[in-house]
């Protein structure tokens, strides 16, 4: 709600569990049956509901693209890629084909190496650009308080930075991932607007690295008792119990790193030169939600789809059962009839469990785990100076006709 | 009601222009075909036209309802109370409607055309194309470890627990098995160790897997009536091996399998190996990939003192028995040309029915029963 003072703004979280619940059965039933086709659509639709559910000041984001309108990118991309990503993919098949065997040569060891990192190498700067032309295309279809979000027309710069940034993180072992990150998200950033107002991402790179110190600490716990156990050629038993530790502790420190990299970022955001923001989600809460939420939805899931799968098998056994015998050993004679009639019984059952453990899975972990997580973001972010968004105005249309076709062909699309 | 005013209870209104919410107060007017919406600083009034009026749904708005209007491009009415919602929506006759962007539905159709014509270009003439160049360049032993592990894949799909589950072993039938496969082999001058075997499935069918695996369905050899006709299709089978055609045939389905998987979009994962895995098994070679094996098995047979004759015997047994069946029972009997595949076979023939027989009575027996006392059922 907004503060009195009219100065600054929390961000509401408004959804509720049934009515998403609803749209996610909804949504990815229409999805399955469709054979992916409704995916398009039900993006847009999930996407609706999740933009309108996020209100800073009590006032809903909304999501304006449409499903026909990724639909139709989606046929642009597959139009432009379809050609490329099937030699890409045989280079890869055969590549990989070379490793089965072992070279007998450093040289064509070095040739099949060369090989498989020139195909990858091809699909990377794509990947980079779907990635920049997508989030243009998110943002030219959200609007809050009516006025349009916008990205500007910069994808290339974006591809050669990304390209660059990504063999300066290789060649330093990762210890230069922070600047990579920082360097990216401030040229996409400082590329966006709200109505006039235009984003600008502050801050020094290197500040992201006290995020990143239980991923240090996490790497040492394995690396040293490896390279100590190594040298001593044996196996030590507190050696192995410290490694494990760290085995727990890398993962929860990446978890740290990402909500920590996100505080320091947003908290050097600023939007048309004053409005701020702060936000400070909590690694242990998310750990928390993520968790629970996964187990939830994948216990309660795999439970249905059982229950469901075990009374078809009862219905299916009944009816034949209800049979005379002698047509029972007729089937048995034609042993052929008999082994095609189970074998597509079976096939059957795995894909009725499946289809209902995907529809439920995947719409139950849009309540119990994506709502969950941005209603906790959501309620630790504020915006302040809010005073500033009096002399920001509608900004123009961005007419993308393929939409985030790119990255959905290259399924590299944002979460959501 | 003509002529009545009825106003509503206030509701807010972004105008679109600057992110200013106003509370504003709702009118229809005097010949009820126009929303009016005004409120203290909205300015001008806003006159929104019944028919024009759309209701964005999937709203996470609980009671409330979002409202726009097809004529006044970013401005929208947000309503909280259900009674107000519910009194918009009795007015407005076309709440639905999609206004789609004019000419959509011909960039849709163009850009469908382009995307099928692209598909088909990548899967029909450039992958296959490809693939051929490629599966002579893989080493005999690559060929050998991928055939490995796509048969173990096989197995899995086919309904075996572990490696090897599938595949029937008895002492005589072992050797029965053996003595067929060396009379066979012997005449063909090739660089794969050729490993045949039996599996316990009951369909008529028979494949070869990259590196010179040929696998018989128990349901093959219990539908032979003699094993010449066995030793046929397996000439047949070692014509494919020595071919490379099941190493084309893994090129093209991985090239094609990203397509399907990018087409398909990513809630079904393993549709990718899914599909390698059954192309493997229906094995549709291309109409001159079997022909090109039935003239090698005419050969090798004819080299083996073995009559061709029996091949074309048992196409057209099966034909009679199941018809021209598609799909589960291989390429075998899928191919269009069934019966022109056993004339030729009958012409090809060089033994005039003497010739010494692959196996003795005893054997044979040994052979159908490979699989254990699963007896199959004869003709």
């Amino acid at each position: 709600m907004s503060d009195a003072s009219g100065n600054s703004i929390a961000v509401d979280y408004r959804g509720s569990p049934t009515p998403l619940l609803k749209l996610g059965l909804a949504t990815t039933f229409l999805t399955v049956v469709t054979l992916g086709i409704y995916r398009f659509w039900a993006r847009a639709r999930v996407r609706r509901y999740f933009w309108s559910a996020l209100a800073p000041g009590g006032d809903g984001l909304e999501y304006t693209g449409t499903g026909l309108e990724k639909f139709l990118g989606f046929l642009i991309a597959v139009a432009f890629l379809a050609v490329y990503l099937g030699l890409v993919q045989l280079g890869l098949f055969f590549a990989g084909l070379s490793l089965l065997s072992e070279a007998e040569t450093q040289a064509k060891a070095l040739a099949q190496m060369a090989g498989q990192y020139i195909t990858l190498l091809a699909v990377l700067p794509l990947i980079f650009y779907a990635q920049y032309r997508g989030r243009r295309y998110i943002l030219s279809r959200t609007r809050w308080r009516g006025l349009r979000f916008g990205v500007d027309r910069a994808a290339f710069g974006y591809v050669w930075r990304g390209m660059a940034y990504t063999v300066l993180s290789i060649a330093t072992l990762g210890l230069l991932l922070p600047l990579q990150m920082f360097r990216l998200e401030k040229y996409k950033v400082d590329r966006t607007w709200f109505g006039t107002g235009r984003f600008e991402q502050g801050g020094r790179w290197w500040t992201l690295y006290p995020a990143a110190k239980h991923v240090v600490i996490g790497i040492l716990l394995i690396a040293l008792p490896g390279v100590m156990m190594g040298l001593r050629q044996e196996p030590v038993v507190w050696a192995i119990v410290v490694m494990a530790l760290g085995a727990v502790w890398l993962p929860v420190g990446i978890v740290y790193y990402i909500v920590h990299s996100f505080r320091v970022l947003t908290g050097h955001k600023t939007l048309n030169g004053v409005i701020r923001f702060t936000s400070l989600p909590r690694t242990g809460k998310v750990i928390g939600l993520y968790l629970l939420g996964s187990t939830a939805a994948s216990l309660i899931a795999s439970t249905v789809a059982t229950l469901l799968l075990a009374i078809a098998a009862g219905v299916i056994a009944a009816a034949f059962g209800g049979m005379s015998t002698p047509d029972l050993d007729a089937m048995i004679a034609g042993e052929l009839r008999m082994d095609y009639a189970t074998g597509m019984l079976a096939v059957a059952g795995i894909a009725l469990f499946y289809i209902v453990f995907i529809v439920l899975f995947s719409a139950l972990s849009m309540v119990m785990i994506r709502q969950p997580l941005l209603a906790h973001y959501a309620a630790e972010t504020t915006i302040l100076n809010t005073e500033g968004l009096k002399t920001i105005t509608q900004r123009a249309g961005d007419k993308m006709v393929e939409a985030e076709g790119f990255s959905d062909a290259l399924d590299v699309g944002a979460g959501i | 009601m003509t002529g009545t005013e009825t106003t509503y209870a206030p509701a807010t209104f972004y105008d679109g222009r600057t992110p200013v919410s106003h509370v504003v107060s709702l009118a229809v007017s005097d010949d009820e075909h126009l929303l009016q919406i005004s409120g203290a600083g909205l300015e001008p009034e806003h006159y929104w036209p019944l028919d024009d009026i759309r209701e964005h749904r999937d709203q996470a708005l609980r009671d409330g309802a979002m409202f726009g209007c097809r004529t006044d491009g970013v401005a929208r009415l947000t309503i909280h109370k259900p009674e107000t919602a519910a009194a918009i929506r009795a007015m407005c006759p076309h709440l639905s409607q999609r206004d789609v962007a004019p000419r959509t539905y011909r960039k849709v159709a163009f850009w469908g055309l382009g995307a099928v014509a692209s598909v088909l270009l990548i899967v029909l003439v450039i992958i296959p194309a490809l693939a051929n160049r490629l599966a002579v360049l893989i080493p005999v032993e690559q060929e050998v470890a991928l055939g490995r592990s796509v048969m173990n894949q096989l197995e899995g799909l086919l309904g075996g627990e572990r490696r090897g589950d599938l595949t029937c072993s008895s002492p005589a039938g072992d050797a029965a098995l053996q003595k067929m496969v060396a009379r066979l082999a012997a005449q063909v001058d090739s660089p794969y160790d050729l490993q045949v075997r039996v599996l316990d499935n009951g369909m008529t069918n028979a494949f070869a897997v990259p590196g010179g695996q040929v696998v018989l369905f128990r349901g093959l050899i219990g539908d032979a009536t003699s094993p010449e006709m066995v030793a046929g299709v397996l000439a047949h089978e070692i014509g494919h091996v020595v071919n490379r055609d099941p190493t084309r045939l893994m090129l093209r389905a991985a090239g094609s399998a990203g397509i399907m998987g990018m087409l398909l979009g990513d809630f079904t994962g393993g549709t990718a190996i899914l599909l390698v895995s059954e192309q493997m098994v229906s094995a549709k070679y291309h109409q001159g990939a079997e022909e090109d094996a039935d003239s090698f098995a005419h050969a090798i047979l004819a080299d083996a003192g073995l009559p061709s004759a029996a091949l074309g015997e048992f196409f057209g047994q099966v034909r009679e028995k199941y018809g021209d069946v598609e799909g589960f029972l291989s390429h075998l009997v899928s191919h269009p040309d069934l019966a022109g595949r056993a004339q030729r076979a009958e012409a090809a023939d060089v033994t005039a029915g003497d010739y010494t027989p692959v196996l003795s009575d005893a054997e044979w027996q040994a052979l159908r029963g490979i699989c254990g006392d699963t007896e199959v059922e004869s003709n």
